[in-house]
């Protein structure tokens, strides 16, 4: 994975410097509240229900032991043990001290972490497929790109004030894993005709209120005009983006507005007097950063393991993944145990995955965006190490893609934003179908939550979507159905009005069973839904009414 | 009304202009679009960009499409709601100052002007992105640095070399000869306690020991360094004080030469008063060069005469005591004359030999026995 | 009765003002008041914000959050209800 070079440390040191400075003039006065918000978010740190909450980069979700050590000392030393990964594949901690912050961001910088740009009207981190550099299916490794835009995107002088949060995904997989088509920006690694690599640009996907697909405005984008085509594209939005109204200000409203097509021809425009000039990358730097990404190589060739251990075999069908490398496998951590926080981990669990990975997984961990961890390479010979110290850390659920694999937002119990809780519906639901054996039958589902409209959880794009919403304040909950992340993305529809909170669980499992029922061989729910469409489903989920 | 470059405003004749009462200036609103202010800035000295609010940042894409489409030159300025943290963003995008609403914050701001000393990104105000940066090679350096300077004062190159690209690893050698106190003057404005570096060769006119030490004290430099030939070579290759005579280039390098050799590592880069006009190898030379793998730089080196008369006479700075009797390039007694009729002005140097220089400036030879 | 909260500049937690312009963390001790002083104390506090940030009015119901919100302030006040992650890792 990529290391700081010395620029790249006195940045973040700069940085910390800025913050803390900023801190101290936030507490004296000399910067109002309204000053000091976007400076605090523009280094991670939101003020929610109880607390502060930092949020902590993972760019690209790949970090490694020491660095995982280092977040699960913050945990214990300025949280209350345990932290939570998000959808973005950032780290959130939920009760750190504003007075406290510059100390912990000066730990992170030590082992060449940050919480940078992890929120404002700035460009965020840059989503990547969680498997990057260990899938068989992938084309070229995203994340040197990531690592290229991460930089240019960071401090960047004309951009910093934006009218609102700019994403970036970048998946270098046949399989988008990245989710290409939900962020603001989604570079797909492609091949020409010629056989050279460059990248599809998609502009304009986005959840929250006014969910959208992204759209191809660029078919092949060579990668030493990945900058300045950015910037063009910046460049148009910062200009032309509302600033009149908050929920029309993302990047999908201009392309909407315009027209895919006028967008293009106005990035193009810009492009066309750009594109030569300083912001073409040189091929050395190119080269520099791909130099520290690469798959592991071993002699070890071992199979996948037959055994007799039902746990272990379970586990091994449901969380393992097949690797470019033979001899190698990667392994899904789920961080869903039934009943429980979906994303949340302690800090001992945190150490245990450090372990595991510094021992048995060649240093690497990935956050994933439904809130997993990854050892994207393991031996096929370690798999039972690895899965035996998952076991005895309560870390080894064997439910990577079923039903049980919920993502939620935090909800109302820590968010300022949400109108209802998501953490209690996503635990009792969870419960209900691991009691029923439904979860287990019912293969690969995605089910994802939120708490309001804002959509940190992704139910749009979440086969069974739940959004929560308050009624004069009591929860209840809209159920919508067909959202797909990743390839095939699609917008969920809502399918009736909300249900009360009780009864969502029952109503998720009478979905699951109509799917049983009617399912054709070996059709998951995704593929029984799209070709039966959403009406013998609905009349299941209001069966109760 | 806060200056946000590291360097003084270049465009003296621009705030003449507004002093006296003339000269355009245009406000545009930060959301203007850059094609119609084109027409709007036309002829305009000084060009304000309003901010309403701190976080609306369409300002800073105005300034960077004003100064790279529009190739507007002039001043610009940001004015409105701003914070002290925007301060790089500002410099970066291509403002020269900013008047922001809320006074009294000038520590602040002068913070945030120097908080970060990298970019990942290309920018105006002395910035080579990252990207770039890491890759960079001695030569691309180099003509970075000579575009850089091409249209600055020696007053602004000095201050940028002195403050800023080789903080506290440059010096200045000096003759204190003929022309010595222009580029001296303009370095104590700047930092006092530069370095000055002198050879003292033991060859010396009485009359440039006594003006060294008057100009020295008269300008409050505070940091010679006064160098001296090795006394024990001295002795070995020129015990009979007639090695200027016998093998001119030996002695410049017993004296000078090896002497700067023993220090010269304490700098990255040395200030010459060298200048085109002395004719010669000098006719072509740049305002920054390598030589032996170190920098070296010439501010002076497109002034003419005429500069350097006007430079002594405005700031009344004392004559070295030999420019009255006809020598304008002024070194050791032994090989120095008066210029001569039909010379340049070193053609006192070395009379009747081709020897034109002393070989502190050029690239090393074999070292001289 | 309404009751004037924020959070604490310093560490984020919840407060209340009490009846002495104070801030404290128990709502116990948070002063009760009519509209007209909940209006008239609201700006008072909103001058405050080297202590309290984003200051805001609440409904009481007897002693407890009422009103529409009274869920999120319940959770403001007695933190999440989905049980200790500590807890579930161990299950």
């Amino acid at each position: 994975m990529y290391k700081y070079d010395s620029y790249d440390h006195a940045m973040v040191a700069d940085r910390i410097a800025e913050f803390r400075d900023q801190v101290t003039r936030r507490l004296d006065g000399r910067l109002t509240e309204d000053q000091f918000k976007p400076l605090r978010l523009m280094n991670g740190v939101y003020l929610q229900l109880h607390a502060y909450m930092l949020r902590v980069a993972i760019p690209y979700g790949t970090l490694n032991s020491t660095q995982m050590r280092t977040l699960a000392g913050i945990a214990r030393d300025y949280d209350r043990g345990y932290g939570h990964f998000t959808t973005r594949q950032n780290i959130q901690y939920n009760w750190p001290a504003l007075v406290d912050i510059p100390d912990i961001l000066d730990r992170l910088a030590a082992v060449e972490m940050h919480a940078i740009q992890t929120s404002g009207n700035c460009i965020r981190n840059v989503t990547a497929d969680p498997f990057a550099g260990a899938a068989a299916d992938e084309l070229e490794d995203g994340r040197p790109w990531a690592e290229i835009v991460r930089q240019w995107s960071s401090f960047h002088p004309e951009f910093t004030f934006l009218p609102r949060k700019f994403k970036i995904a970048v998946n270098g997989a046949s399989a988008d894993r990245a989710g290409i088509r939900v962020h603001d920006i989604g570079l797909q690694i492609v091949q020409n005709d010629a056989g050279t690599t460059g990248f599809e640009v998609w502009v304009g996907g986005g959840q929250g209120r006014t969910p959208r697909l992204g759209q191809l405005i660029k078919p092949f984008l060579a990668p030493e005009d990945l900058l300045s085509y950015l910037t063009a594209c910046l460049r148009v939005y910062n200009q032309h983006g509302r600033r009149d109204n908050l929920y029309k200000a993302r990047i999908k409203i201009l392309v909407e507005a315009l027209g895919a097509e006028e967008y293009g021809h106005q990035v193009e425009d810009e492009w066309a007097a750009i594109r030569d000039g300083e912001l073409k990358l040189p091929a050395e730097e190119i080269a520099r950063i791909r130099a520290f990404f690469g798959k592991p190589k071993t002699a070890a060739t071992a199979p996948v393991p037959v055994t007799e251990n039902r746990a272990f075999a379970r586990w091994i069908d449901r969380n393992r993944r097949d690797h470019a490398v033979n001899g190698l496998s990667s392994v899904v951590i789920s961080l869903k145990p039934i009943g429980g926080t979906p994303g949340d981990i302690t800090d001992a669990q945190m150490d245990a995955v450090a372990d595991l990975a510094e021992r048995h997984g060649f240093d690497e961990i990935r956050a994933t965006p439904d809130q997993n961890l990854i050892l994207p390479h393991v031996r096929n010979d370690k798999l039972e190490a690895v899965w035996s110290g998952l076991v005895e850390a309560g870390l080894a659920t064997a439910n990577a893609g079923l039903a049980t694999d919920i993502v939620a937002c935090p909800g109302l119990d820590y968010c300022n934003l949400a109108n209802a809780r998501s953490i209690p519906i996503a635990q009792a639901i969870s419960s209900l179908l691991d009691e029923t054996g439904l979860s287990e039958k019912a293969g690969d589902v995605t089910i994802k939550i939120d708490g309001c409209i804002n959509a940190c959880g992704h139910h749009h794009v979440a086969h069974i979507g739940v959004l929560g919403v308050d009624k004069r304040g009591e929860e209840f909950y809209q159920i919508t159905l067909g959202g797909a992340f990743g390839t095939d993305a699609a917008i969920g529809s809502i399918i009736g009005k909300g249900l009360a909170g009780e009864d969502v669980p029952a109503a998720i499992a009478r979905t699951l069973e109509t799917y049983l029922d009617i399912r054709a061989d070996g059709e998951r729910f995704i593929d029984t839904l799209r070709r039966v469409g959403p009406d013998a489903f609905k009349e299941a989920i209001y069966a109760d009414a | 009304m806060l200056t946000l470059d590291r360097k003084d405003d270049t465009r003296p004749i621009i705030d003449a202009q507004l002093a006296a009462g003339g000269g355009q200036i245009v406000e545009l609103a930060g959301d203007a679009d850059w094609r119609q202010a084109k027409a709007e800035i036309a002829g305009a000295v000084r060009v304000d960009i309003r901010f309403p609010k701190f976080s609306d940042g369409r300002g800073f894409t105005l300034a960077t499409q004003l100064r790279q489409r529009v190739g507007y030159a002039g001043k610009l300025r940001a004015v409105g709601d701003l914070i002290p943290d925007q301060a790089q963003h500002l410099i970066r995008v291509g403002f020269d100052d900013v008047d922001p609403d809320r006074k009294g914050l000038d520590a602040d701001w002068a913070r945030a002007r120097t908080r970060f000393t990298h970019a990942y990104q290309p920018g105006r105000g002395n910035v080579t992105p990252l990207f770039r940066h890491r890759h960079r090679r001695p030569e691309d350096d180099l003509a970075a640095l000579n575009a850089r300077y091409r249209d600055m004062s020696p007053p602004d190159i000095l201050r940028d070399a002195i403050k800023n690209e080789w903080i506290g690893k440059i010096a200045i050698m000096s003759s204190f000869g003929a022309e010595a106190a222009v580029g001296l003057h303009m370095i104590a404005q700047i930092d006092p306690a530069t370095p000055v570096i002198f050879l003292d060769t033991g060859r010396l006119f009485a009359q440039t020991e006594q003006y060294q030490r008057q100009l020295t004290d008269q300008l409050g430099l505070t940091n010679l360094r006064l160098l001296k030939p090795d006394a024990e070579a001295v002795a070995e290759v020129d015990g009979d004080e007639r090695l200027w005579r016998r093998n001119p280039d030996a002695c410049c390098a017993l004296r000078k030469v090896r002497p700067l050799d023993e220090i010269i590592g304490d700098y990255d880069a040395l200030i010459t008063g060298r200048k085109r006009f002395h004719g010669g190898g000098r006719m072509a030379l740049p305002v920054v060069e390598r030589i032996n793998g170190r920098v070296r730089i010439n501010p002076l080196a497109n002034w003419d005469a005429t500069a350097i008369e006007d430079y002594f006479q405005r700031f009344d700075l004392p004559r070295h005591p030999l420019t009255d009797m006809g020598y304008a390039s002024i070194g050791c007694w032994t090989c120095t004359a008066p210029v001569q009729a039909d010379g340049d002005i070193r053609s006192g140097r070395w009379l009747g030999q081709t020897k034109t220089e002393c070989g502190i400036h050029t690239p090393a030879q074999v070292a001289a026995e | 009765m309404k009751a004037v909260t924020a959070n604490r500049l310093t560490d984020g937690r919840v407060i209340y003002r009490t009846a002495t312009g104070q801030w404290t963390t128990e709502l116990a001790e948070a002063a009760r008041l009519d509209d007209d002083q909940a209006d008239a104390t609201l700006e008072i506090a909103s001058d405050e914000s080297q202590i309290a940030v984003g200051a805001y009015l609440i409904e009481l119901e007897e002693d407890r959050p009422g009103g529409q919100k009274w869920r999120r302030e319940s959770i403001r006040l007695s933190g999440p209800t989905t049980g200790s992650t500590h807890a579930q890792a161990t299950a």
